[in-house]
């Protein structure tokens, strides 16, 4: 008869396997490496760098403020990076997969082996590597030299943790929706605990909550000697979440995935051609062809609403400042991209040869695909510029001016990138399932941290100017930012243009 | 005496090479109107890449393609309007539903009354009950059974059915069998490509044998027999 360890030992055994499978299957082995390494200098960089800062020495005030704020909420930083992980568990369907639905059908796969591949891809997501080197660099900040050491070895034991903690509950919560009614009981937990949080926050009551939290005393614990004690707890906590979570991952994939198979099986009554006022008829059929793909999607629609109301609501109920806002389009176009638009094609899966057959230019499809990728990015930038304007009301001329510039400048700049992305490297790729990606982990990685660190410094540039008093500065600064895109855009349109280009990506896709 | 009309599919030392694999090199074929042409081989044999060729979807690389007197190489739209291509794999968009896909493609091909054929030939490959579901959850089956509606439904000059056969039930061949009679019926040129000798001469009246991505006989159907085909296998 097998033991339980025997199960373990076969799905880190089986993980080890699929791990080596899309190891070797990974394209740009040396660019995959060379993004290793930069992570890892990168994690080591916000680990050790900022500690070589002397802010007492300063003598500023205001810097002595912000340290003291950052101190005093380093145990609400270290609870946010659970709320992250908590968040990307339950977001992704559970969490990532190694191998997607129809390739890993055909192996025995067991859902522990599911659940370690789902927390070894945990830290391929932006989001995560964002929050962990934000906890490595203010710990570094504000712990003394000589107890560095010790606080860093309790954030990433805390990050392990939080990540073991965090699937477990993202395992229940998909187990959950998959229960009859299920889905709206998510929906609703979701949404009374969205309110909540921010009831708490309008009523000033989130932070000493916050700080009340266990997570105050492991931060403070973190920089005193007894730091093995705090670390020894998080590590032992880790192993449980990671033992534990087991447990759901299995209850949860052992259900039928009602959403999915609701979406698969939609009935979709016939609606007439569309007649529109301007623009050709054949357009508006292929527009609504590709709106149908996106919107019909669990993960997409899922993704799409979650990245434009969450966003949108930390602007309406943090009051951020214009000077933050103007960051958070370029972050949330970039989400919206890297849901399907790295790889736009991939819409039509196998259906790419079809379409190809179809008797309408390229011209048009490369132009429709496009728009709809705009679209999705406008609309989820475009809740949260919204919102951010019913909380802070209309800004001044100057930053008005800088927040549209800013806003335009990175819709088209992603889309640019992404569409160029596209034709470059299309991947074949089933988006059925909620955990799939529209391309391998490394790339989506990959992709994600280009995109983000572009539109990010692409914000820094207009939260700049909009400090200044020239209100026709901003929208001539975007000129230049436009013109690179568009010539970048119409390089990808070119290019699809090409029938032998545009055989490729088709025949890529659709893995024929 | 006048010419006899210039076969409907004409192609001349078609070679299709994809980085440095040569999927077909130099194919000769010529098929014509009110004929259906078996297109016959082993698995990498070609056959996919020649109907896909001849659909419109990938340029030849070197070689002449003619397809219902449009050149494949320049003028892969014209192509499009007169082929109807059922593919070897898939070939459908994951979530729109098969009216859908009949109403793009019948617009685009400015069909305007074809729902009256659209509801026919659904009903005629049983898929009439799931006409407004999408495909994604649609079995093998059925979804090549929607392949050859689609390649069907605007009555094509040019008529491709790439491995239409493949998993599809009994009902589904005959009513596939009857699209490929009705073509030719009308006029159409028919290829036909699949690994199923007997369905292949059931359907066509000449046959064409690939190997290794080269033509290497072309005969009438009915002197195919089950050796001589072995024969030009090995």
């Amino acid at each position: 008869m097998r033991s339980s360890t025997d199960g373990w030992a076969d799905a880190l055994r089986d993980t080890g396997h699929l791990v080596a499978f899309r190891a070797r299957t990974v394209r740009r082995r040396r660019a995959s490496a060379v993004g290793l390494v930069v992570v890892l200098l990168l994690t080591a960089g916000f680990a050790v760098g900022p500690s070589s800062f002397d802010l007492h020495t300063s003598g500023s005030s205001a810097l002595d403020r912000a340290v003291s704020a950052l101190e005093g909420n380093l145990g609400g930083t270290f609870a946010g990076f659970l709320l992250l992980a908590i968040s990307a568990a339950m977001g992704s369907g559970g969490g990532r997969e190694l191998l997607s639905r129809s390739e890993v059908a055909i192996h025995p796969v067991s859902p522990v082996t599911e659940h370690l591949g789902a927390l070894l891809l945990a830290p391929l997501n932006l989001a995560w590597l964002v929050q962990m080197w934000s906890l490595l660099a203010i710990t570094a900040l504000v712990t003394p030299p000589e107890r560095l050491l010790g606080a860093q070895l309790v954030v990433l034991a805390w990050v392990l943790a939080a990540t073991g903690i965090g699937q477990a509950i993202g395992w229940t919560a998909e187990g959950v929706r998959r229960t009859t009614h299920g889905v709206v009981v998510v929906r609703v937990v979701s949404g009374v605990v969205v309110v909540v949080l921010a009831g708490l926050h309008l009523a000033g009551a989130l932070g000493p909550l916050v700080r009340s939290l266990p997570t105050t005393w492991m931060a403070e614990t973190a920089q005193t000697t007894s730091w093995p004690v705090a670390a020894l707890l998080l590590l032992a906590l880790a192993v449980v979440g990671v033992v534990v979570g087991a447990r759901p991952a299995a209850w949860a994939l052992g259900l039928q995935p009602r959403e999915e198979l609701r979406v698969q099986s939609g009935v979709h009554e016939a609606r007439h051609a569309p007649a529109p006022r301007w623009g050709s008829p054949d357009r508006a059929l292929l527009r609504r062809l590709d709106r149908g793909s996106v919107w019909r999607s669990v993960g997409m629609r899922r993704g799409l609403l979650v990245l434009g109301i969450g966003p949108g609501l930390v602007a309406l109920v943090a009051g951020l400042q214009w000077s933050s806002v103007m960051l958070l389009p370029g972050l949330t176009a970039s989400g919206a991209a890297l849901l399907f638009g790295v790889n736009a094609w991939c819409l039509d899966g196998k259906g790419m040869v079809w379409r190809e057959t179809l008797p309408v230019s390229a011209a048009d499809v490369f132009d429709v695909r496009a728009l709809v990728v705009a679209e999705c990015m406008a609309m989820v930038s475009g809740v949260t510029v919204v919102l951010a304007l019913l909380r802070n009301g209309l800004p001044p001329l100057v930053v008005g001016a800088a927040v549209l510039s800013c806003w335009l400048v990175v819709l088209v700049q992603v889309l640019a990138i992404v569409m160029s992305w596209s034709i470059r490297a299309p991947f074949s790729v089933d988006l059925s399932s909620p955990r799939a990606t529209p391309a391998p982990h490394a790339s989506m990685a990959a992709y994600a941290g280009k995109l983000s660190l572009v539109t990010t410094l692409t914000g820094m540039v207009f939260t700049t100017i909009s400090t200044g008093p020239w209100a026709w500065l901003p929208p001539a600064m975007a000129v230049p930012f436009l013109a690179w895109s568009t010539v970048r855009l119409v390089r990808a349109r070119r290019r699809w243009l090409a029938p032998a280009e545009r055989a490729r990506v088709v025949l890529t896709v659709a893995a024929v | 005496m006048s010419q006899p009309p210039p076969p409907a599919v004409l192609v001349r030392d078609l070679h299709v090479r994809f980085g440095d694999v040569e999927a077909v090199s130099g194919v000769d074929l010529s098929a014509d109107s009110g004929q259906a042409t078996a297109l016959l081989g082993r698995n990498g044999a070609g056959k996919s890449t020649t109907m896909k060729v001849l659909a419109g979807v990938v340029p030849p690389t070197a070689g002449e393609v003619t397809v219902g007197g449009h050149d494949a190489a320049s003028d892969a739209l014209g192509v499009k309007r007169v082929v109807g291509y059922c593919p070897d794999v898939g070939g459908l968009v994951p979530r729109a539903t098969p009216w859908e896909h009949l109403q793009l493609s019948a617009r685009l091909r400015r069909m305007d009354d074809w729902e009256e054929r659209g509801r026919d030939m659904l009903e005629r490959f049983e898929l009439g009950d799931v006409a407004h579901r999408v495909v994604g959850g649609f079995s093998h089956g059925m979804s090549r059974r929607l392949s050859v509606v689609l390649a069907a439904l605007h009555e094509p000059s040019v008529l491709l059915l790439d491995e239409p056969f493949d998993g599809v039930d009994p009902l589904g061949v005959e009513a596939t069998l009857e699209v490929v009679a009705d073509a030719r019926a009308r006029g159409a040129c028919v290829l036909l490509s699949t690994h199923l000798r007997d369905l292949a001469l059931e359907a066509c009246s000449t046959a064409v044998v690939l190997r290794g991505g080269n033509r290497v006989a072309a005969m009438q159907a009915g002197e195919l027999t089950g050796e001589a085909y072995r024969a030009l296998l090995d």
